[in-house]
């Protein structure tokens, strides 16, 4: 019975969630072109297949301009660009997500112990916050993507462990917050140790904080993704939109005026990134209405 | 990040805001995010080459192979922001004749005991004399610092006259003594026979009798002795340098040297310049100065060039080739180059102890999955579709441009494009496909090999897309593994496959050196100048035949020999020989010479002809550049593209900032 009133409450305030979303414009907008995009990812298969990849069964000429059979012109090896865009949506956003996904864990689990324990373990702990905090990101993700070796796998690892520093502050201020109220003392005072704290009390209320994050970090992990393979530190087997760039930078396109070349994956990385702040800007927003009026 | 903004009050959206102070702050901030993300790669780059370098100084096996691989001056992965000198502009001097190259490489160092690549040694043609130098027309040997020579009859000392026309540029006479002295050091001390020991190593005594004769004696035989690539460098200057491991020669300038030019200033990655030298015997250059001006992005260079900013750009793309076509003011050099592009296959590293070591395939140890590996290549297909056509297909080892030694498989011999074949190999041997259609070894483990890419060359990571598809359809696998710094896991034999490839010299010595016993390393830790870990008795014999071979058809004879082995050995298979892709404008630079002169390169020449015959056009530099509207285009939508991302940076950015100032 309680379970089924545990179900009722959390479906109300999904629906209550949403209702207030749907207020926000561009959120909506943001999560439309989302949903397109996943969709034109997860059906990539069906709508292009995994022979837009290959390079010996090439259909066209190389580096042949934009024409009814090709929307999007050919690179350099006679692929479609077109078929590579769709193909290469499905790299940048699991990339995108697992690295906003392990980031946000990180800073979370960082934060919350952090939060949970004070003292001088939060000092040390965030101390070594700071330090990840004022490395350049993007430095520190190309000195590991160079050490570690070329795969997708290390790109998110790469992108994961250094972006999380913002995380763990927020969710450490959270965790303070939270636990100052009254019922996490009287949670302690009836034999809650700490993990049940932890888990229990504190993790529930920052979640829509993680949630939040995770959003506004895919964006910024979509775009290193590209960044990290434009400098050509991704896995040069797989493509993705990044990779593009870096294919089209290195056959020469910018100086030889194959602007299709280029164009189509910068607008597509430049979409999504603004699609998902879209997005995880209006969750914030519900979820926080500290941070203003509805829109 | 740490709560910047001053206040917490209600906010536009920062992307559709109307204020137009607001949007001009965005802009501007756009401005400067796409600016520092320009900003980071030159760090990146710096990164790699500072690796490279230290590598490159540290194992002298690792620098050598650097030399080879580096040679023409790849575009590099890391780097989108050019550099420009600081401030000095060429139109200070505006009336000066002033030729631009546009080089990529860094220079590893401007000793000559130490430099290994093709930048650096280009460099030193110029700079200092050798003993001969290579005629443009036939590469055969010519005088350069001697005017004469000749062996004894026991083949084992050689004379040379030392020309009396030439003075080093602080004015002291060129004499017999200061090569004299430039060989010995070589001989004796390890550290100065870094980039060139080769040459001295079979030497038995040099010796300087008087200021125009030079006696070198042997121990054995030696086939080379009239194409000693070793500069000769002042006594007077150099016998005060203490440790020639450390000193790289570019600490006073100008440099002081004999060669048709001066080194008059070098600014690392930014630029190297060369005055003329007007008492040069063979007469002095017609430019007023040499400028090779880094760009590390290729794109940048072709920009460059297009708006007359550089004279020179080498190391095209097809299609940069292709647009400059029909470029005006601009003419595209398309010569056969002296490269080879190769796959290499890991012999089993070892040691001249007889210590193994590295982790190769052991199924590669097999000969028919090698010829199986080949049989599955497509040649033609790398030529036509990677090279655009700007390569010939691969045969021997050494390119078809040096005849007197080009060898090509007869039809028996020859491992030619058949995948059916390749198939029916590895199913004759026992390699049978599973379930899956992978292919087993003999262990049980599926046929998945690693292939070692170097991540500065696209045409490795093009390739490599070719041969996972080819190779997949065989059943076997194949990881490209693309790294900055190939030395590490080559040296230590870390790898089943790897793209190969060296510039060929006119005596092919060298080149065929580095596949003797002789050059593996002397224990699994140490390091040789070996480049596969090949040692194959018949072809060491053959190799210590041609190297005391003074008759040039039949040592000819025997490099064919060596090269029809190494062909069946399988460790070591030609894929294309590249052409050299480069460009030059008509209205700066009137007539130049290449080599071979018939249809030959221009950049990394045997000798200094290319920009010792340069000749000025007389129209100078005043030119402006045509057809560089659709680069301009081309780069405008870049910016705007980087512009758009970096708007998008910004979005996120400001509401991560937001996000931090709660609570």
């Amino acid at each position: 019975m309680t379970t089924s009133l545990h179900w009722a409450r959390r479906r109300a305030s999904v629906a209550r969630f949403w209702r207030r979303y749907r207020t926000h414009r561009a959120g909506v907008a943001g999560l439309a072109g989302l949903t397109l995009l996943a969709l034109v990812a997860v059906a990539a298969p069906l709508l292009v297949g995994s022979d837009v990849q290959s390079v010996t069964h090439a259909p066209g000429e190389a580096l042949e301009s934009p024409s009814g059979a090709f929307p999007l012109g050919t690179d350099r090896f006679g692929r479609s660009l077109l078929g590579l865009l769709v193909w290469g949506a499905r790299i940048s956003l699991t990339v995108g997500l697992l690295a906003a996904v392990l980031s946000v864990a990180i800073g979370t689990l960082v934060g919350i112990v952090a939060g949970h324990y004070g003292g001088w373990f939060s000092t040390v702990v965030m101390r070594i916050t700071d330090w990840f905090l004022v490395m350049p990101t993007l430095v520190l993700a190309i000195v590991l993507a160079t050490v570690l070796s070329r795969s997708v796998w290390t790109v998110i690892l790469a992108i994961g462990v250094t972006t999380w520093p913002t995380t763990a502050r927020l969710v450490r201020a959270q965790t303070i917050a939270v636990e100052s109220r009254p019922y996490i003392e009287r949670a302690k005072a009836l034999g809650g140790g700490h993990r049940h704290v932890m888990t229990r009390h504190v993790l529930p209320n920052v979640m829509p904080l993680v949630l939040a994050q995770t959003t506004l970090g895919i964006s910024t992990a979509i775009l290193t993704e590209a960044t990290l393979a434009f400098l050509g530190l991704g896995d040069p087997s797989v493509v993705s939109w990044g990779g593009m760039l870096q294919d089209a930078r290195e056959a020469g396109a910018v100086s030889s005026g194959h602007w299709w070349y280029l164009a189509p994956p910068g607008i597509a990385v430049a979409l999504v990134a603004l699609a998902f702040t879209l997005c995880g800007r209006a969750v914030e927003s519900v979820l926080n209405p500290r941070l203003g009026v509805a829109r | 990040m740490i709560t910047t903004a001053p206040h917490l009050s209600p906010r536009r959206n920062p992307l559709l805001g109307s204020h137009p102070g607001r949007r001009l702050r965005m802009l501007l901030a756009a401005g400067i995010a796409a600016s520092a993300l320009s900003a980071v790669s030159p760090q990146a780059q710096a990164q790699t080459q500072v690796q490279a370098q230290a590598t490159a100084q540290a194992q002298a096996a690792g620098a050598v192979r650097g030399a080879g691989q580096f040679t023409d001056g790849r575009t590099s992965a890391a780097g989108t922001g050019m550099r420009t000198d600081d401030g000095k502009s060429d139109d200070k001097d505006g009336a000066d004749n002033v030729l631009t190259v546009a080089v990529s490489q860094s220079v590893d160092s401007l000793s000559p005991f130490l430099a290994q690549r093709l930048v650096s040694t280009s460099i030193h043609r110029l700079i200092y004399e050798y003993l001969t130098n290579y005629d443009p027309g036939d590469a055969r040997p010519i005088p350069g610092l001697a005017t004469a020579w000749s062996p004894s009859p026991d083949k084992l000392t050689w004379t040379y006259k030392i020309r009396k026309d030439s003075t080093w540029s602080d004015g002291r006479p060129v004499t017999a003594e200061d090569a004299a002295w430039t060989f010995d050091k070589m001989m004796k001390d390890p550290n100065a026979a870094t980039a060139n020991g080769s040459f001295t190593a079979n030497f038995a005594a040099v010796t300087a009798p008087d200021p125009e004769t030079l006696v070198i004696r042997l121990k054995q035989p030696q086939a080379n002795m009239t194409a000693l690539d070793v500069p000769i460098v002042p006594k007077h200057i150099w016998e005060k340098v203490g440790d020639f491991s450390k000193f790289n020669n570019d600490t006073r300038f100008p440099i002081v040297g004999n060669g048709p030019f001066v080194l008059t200033d070098f600014k690392v990655d930014q630029y190297i310049r060369l005055k003329p030298n007007k008492d040069f015997w063979r007469g002095a250059p017609k430019f007023d100065e040499l400028v090779f001006r880094y760009y590390k992005d290729g794109d940048a260079a072709v920009a460059a060039l297009r708006k007359g900013e550089v004279s020179f750009v080498p190391n095209l793309t097809p299609a940069q080739a292709a647009s400059l076509e029909d470029a005006e003011n601009i003419k595209v050099n398309d010569a056969p180059g002296r490269r080879f592009f190769a796959l290499a296959t890991n012999p089993g590293a070892r040691a001249k102890n007889g210590g193994r070591f590295g982790s190769g395939h052991p199924a590669l140890l097999d000969p028919v999955v090698r010829k199986a590996l080949f049989h599955a290549v497509d040649r033609r297909t790398i030529v036509d579709k990677v090279f655009q056509g700007h390569a010939v297909e691969g045969e021997g080892y050494i390119p078809p441009r040096f005849a007197p030694y080009f060898w090509k498989p007869g039809a028996s011999q020859r491992i030619a494009h058949d995948p059916a074949k390749a198939a029916a190999l590895l199913d004759g041997a026992g390699y049978r496909k599973n379930a899956d259609g992978k292919r087993m070894g003999k262990d049980g483990r599926p046929l998945d090999f690693r292939i070692l890419c170097h991540a500065t060359d696209p045409n490795d990571k093009a390739v490599g897309k070719y041969l996972q598809e080819w190779w997949g359809d065989l059943g076997i696998g194949l990881k490209v593994d693309c790294l900055d710094n190939v030395s590490d896991p080559w040296l230590k034999g870390d790898y089943d496959l790897a793209f190969d490839g060296w510039s060929v010299n006119p005596d092919p010595d060298f080149v065929l050196s580095i596949h003797t016993c002789s050059a593996l390393p002397a224990t699994p830790s140490g390091t040789g100048a070996t480049d596969n870990f090949i040692c194959d008795e018949r072809f060491d014999q053959l190799y210590a035949q041609q190297a005391v071979e003074y008759d040039a058809a039949r040592r000819g004879d025997l490099v064919r020999q060596m090269q029809s082995r190494l062909y069946d050995t399988g460790f070591m298979n030609v894929m294309v020989y590249p052409n050299a892709l480069e460009a030059y404008r008509t209205d700066q630079i009137k007539s130049i010479t290449t080599m071979p002169e018939a249809a030959g390169n221009l950049y990394g020449q045997d000798g200094y002809w290319s920009w010792w015959s340069a000749e000025p056009a007389a129209a100078g530099r005043a030119a402006s550049g045509g057809g560089g509207s659709s680069a301009a285009v081309a780069i405008g939508i870049g910016v705007s593209v980087v512009l758009v991302i970096a708007v998008g940076v910004l979005t996120s950015r400001r509401r991560r900032a937001t996000a931090d100032d709660r609570e």
